[in-house]
């Protein structure tokens, strides 16, 4: 277990490393972030299953989501027009869905507007207000692994703050079990399902749920389900639409969220009765979410840094995996098709020269 | 089934000659694989196979998807997301299917490029590219009726949008529109059809994918040259030609051994490179995306229907001339669907006495401008339709019916060609002369 984790973290650094020349554009303030987050996380993965972050009963408790609901969520309920007028400038492409799926959809007479209005914005793909900082994460490239205490991290802020209002309905419990993932032991999943209720139609009630159901639907209904947020916002669109950087950065979904979760500039406004919150990497700026992590809002079970960045990247990490909890299966895959067909590849030119060369330069075949 | 003259199969065994005279499937096969193909053929005629190969990539992992998937509004996205977490390897399979579908247009655009540029389409092969026109068209609406089917946002809006499309011809249009949809709106019942559609096309193209062989196998492939197969003697055609199987059958694996590393790799690293983001968001009729954009392959003809708004003068005019009949968007529409059909009729615009693009030293440059062309209309399409890129998605598709309508006519009349090799032989040697050794393994006797 120590083996494979230093392995990953030696990889991450060697990425990071390789990385820096392509990322010149990245702020010297994330560079250095990331460099500590490496550290950090090589010192918690080397206190091993420690880490393992399953909240016990307390941490449950302490969550309590009324607790949060106050303090943190918009209490209007909300009924929010998708549309700020005059501060609708600059969203890039995915993020007017954003806009609109993250408030309550208002009747589809608005839309035809927006539509139009949103085209005048679309030029500034890939630069303008809402700029993605990549984020160098573990599960990066060919080779990237998720980093399994991280993922578990992820979950613990996961089940303390953005439970209270949004949901995973396409996730099963059981799979935080699953090896390339958040890999819990079967008792503690077991005894993290038995937090939720969910209604059984059998018995026409609610029960504890087991590890077979799903994690719960969002609370609100203005608050997006969360288990394909991950893949369903790009981070990165340039240079000029052409999604090239996407090849250097990926789409950048995770790092959106990290964006969305540390972009509070702490200025609020009112507005119909709702308070939206300015936020640097929100689509038209303001978002009607209050800003879920301050940092230190957790504290982990091994003292793993918990301030607002690596917070929001432990929790964008989990969503990712909830997004696309095979990915290390597929980049396995991946890698033997590739190794494999190149092989092939290069078995079928020398067939192949041999073939044609004595129709090519005369010669005979040799034996 | 060539009119290549070479070997026929011949039985031999009794058993062989029992089969032969009841059913010669042995025989249609040995003509097939054994057909003489011109020797001079470059790496542009590798695209073939990887078409084949989609083709029953797609068929083969989408008859597994369908297994697991569910077509109901309620169901479809749910489904999906069951395949990718649940079904064993089922996220490799729908990965592999769905960028299989942009393999698959990467290879017939290349295909169709080729062929537009050694003059494939061309007397006596019309009825081969003419069909091959037909399995273009019917990948298109295969491809977007799948698109359609795992139910997410861009899904449920493109849907909305192409179907708006023929609802925006004059008078059948609505009927018409309402038709396809089975009902006022995309719905269940929509799903339901293009399901059922999206399973059935792919089929119509393998009947028309063995027309299409069939096609090329009477009159022989066409060559880099343009220059014909000699077919005046067995002996002669065979210093043309090699056999497909081994020659061609070991080069095109080879090639398709190179592409597939490349797409193993997007389907392996980044899967999702080539989709779009919102249809990970299940459909939602209430909420509109900000820009719908439709898959990559269909972008350029996306951008030349939005190319000709109302205050482009030829829509000025036609509107006008009409009555209003044909408004913008009706004559987008027009346009869009002339792009495709444009180059149905191109053995007919195209003039030239010369074949092949090698030897056309103007029409050379026009074509290269008309690849860049296709690509920069790409881009628009993936544009939002203001300026500049409407300017630029309306002078692009401007270009595209230029070509086909006027330069390629007139370039047949203008253009001096140069003089192609007497022989696909002269050809070949000319190439190879460099090796080392002058080749007396094939080499025709200087007397001949």
């Amino acid at each position: 277990m120590i083996c494979k984790s230093t392995l990953s973290a030696a990889l991450a650094a060697l990425l990071m490393t390789l990385g820096q020349p392509l990322l010149a554009q990245d702020s010297g303030d994330a560079g250095a972030e990331g460099g500590s987050a490496a550290a950090e996380e090589q010192r918690g993965e080397d206190d091993g299953a420690a880490a393992a972050a399953v909240p016990s009963e307390e941490a449950v408790e302490e969550a309590d989501i009324d607790d949060v609901t106050t303090e943190d969520i918009p209490q209007e309920g909300v009924d929010l027009d998708a549309t700020v007028p005059e501060t609708s400038s600059g969203p890039v492409e995915a993020g007017s869905t954003d806009e609109m799926e993250e408030h309550a959809p208002a009747e589809g007479a608005d839309h035809g507007d927006e539509h139009g209005d949103d085209h005048g914005e679309d030029g500034d793909h890939g630069h303008g207000a809402a700029h993605i900082e990549n984020v160098r994460f573990p599960f990066d490239g060919p080779f990237g692994r998720y980093d399994q205490f991280q993922l578990q991290r992820g979950l613990q802020i996961y089940t303390e703050i953005c439970a209270a209002c949004h949901g995973l309905k396409h996730v099963a419990i059981r799979t935080l079990q699953d090896e390339g993932g958040v890999g819990l032991p079967e008792d503690q999943v077991r005894a993290y399902a038995g937090q939720f209720e969910v209604f059984d139609p059998e018995i026409d009630d609610f029960r504890p749920a087991t590890p077979n159901d799903k994690f719960p639907e969002s609370n609100l209904e203005t608050a997006p389900d969360l288990s394909l947020m991950a893949k369903a916002r790009a981070g990165f669109h340039g240079p000029y639409g052409l999604g090239i950087n996407q090849l250097l950065y990926g789409i950048g979904g995770p790092e959106y969220i990290v964006a969305i979760l540390t972009g509070y500039t702490g200025e609020t406004r009112e507005q119909a009765g709702t308070t939206f919150y300015e936020n640097t990497a929100f689509p038209g700026g303001w978002i009607a979410m209050a800003p879920p992590l301050q940092g230190e809002d957790i504290e982990f079970a091994d003292g793993h840094d918990n301030s607002l960045q690596h917070e929001a990247e432990d929790v964008a990490a989990f969503l990712m995996w909830a997004a696309e909890p095979k990915m290390m299966a597929r980049k396995q895959a991946g890698l033997v098709a590739v190794a494999f067909l190149g092989l092939f590849a290069v078995l079928l030119y020398l067939t192949n020269k041999r073939l044609w060369s004595p129709h090519k330069y005369g010669r005979k075949p040799e034996a | 089934m060539s009119g290549i003259p070479h070997d026929h199969y011949e039985p031999k065994t009794r058993v062989e000659k029992w089969l032969h005279s009841r059913l010669p499937v042995v025989s249609l096969l040995y003509d097939t694989l054994f057909i003489p193909t011109p020797k001079n053929l470059n790496w542009m005629w590798i695209w073939g196979i990887v078409l084949v190969f989609c083709l029953v990539l797609q068929i083969v992992t989408g008859i597994v998807l369908v297994m697991h998937y569910t077509p109901h509004v309620d169901l479809a996205f749910a489904s999906i997301e069951h395949i990718m977490r649940d079904v064993n390897g089922g996220h490799m399979l729908r990965y592999l299917h769905m960028n299989g579908a942009s393999l698959f247009f990467v290879a017939v655009y290349v295909h169709m490029f080729r062929g537009l540029y050694y003059g494939s389409y061309k007397a006596p092969r019309e009825i081969t590219w003419i069909i091959g026109m037909l399995i273009y068209l019917c990948m298109m609406a295969t491809g977007f009726l799948g698109y359609v089917l795992p139910w997410g946002q861009m899904s449920f809006w493109g849907a909305t949008v192409i179907t708006g499309l023929f609802g925006a011809l004059p008078f059948i249009g609505e009927p018409l529109q309402t038709w396809l949809l089975g009902g006022p709106a995309v719905d269940n019942a929509t799903l339901n059809r293009f399901f059922s559609l999206h399973y059935l096309l792919p089929f119509v193209i393998a009947g028309l994918v063995i027309v299409h062989v069939w096609a090329f196998h009477t009159t022989g492939n066409n060559n880099p040259t343009g220059v014909e197969v000699r077919r005046t003697s067995k002996a002669e055609a065979a210093k043309d030609t090699l056999p497909f199987w081994p020659y061609f059958v070991i080069k095109d694996l080879f090639a398709l051994a190179v592409v597939l590393v490349v797409f193993f790799a997007i389907v392996g690293f980044m899967p999702n490179y080539l989709g779009h983001p919102d249809n990970y968001i299940e459909a939602n009729p209430l909420v509109t995306p900000s820009h719908i954009v439709p898959e990559w392959y269909y972008l350029p003809f996306y951008a030349i229907l939005r190319a000709f708004t109302s205050d482009v003068w030829a829509v000025m005019f036609v509107n006008f001339i009409t009555g209003g009949i044909i408004d913008a968007k009706a004559f987008g529409v027009l346009a869009m669907f002339g792009a495709i059909i444009v180059m149905v009729f191109v053995p007919w615009l195209d003039t030239s006495s010369v074949r092949s693009g090698r030897y056309r030293p103007m029409f050379k440059w026009w074509f290269a401008l008309l690849v860049i062309d296709f690509l920069v209309l790409m881009w628009c399409g993936a544009m939002p339709a203001e300026p500049p890129y409407s300017t630029i998605a309306l002078i692009g598709s401007t270009y595209w019916f230029a070509y086909f309508l006027v330069i390629l006519p007139l370039l047949g009349v203008i253009e001096k060609p140069a003089t192609p090799p007497a022989t696909i032989e002269e050809d070949f040697n000319a190439h190879y002369a460099g090796a080392e050794t002058p080749p007396p393994y094939i080499a025709p006797k200087a007397s001949e």
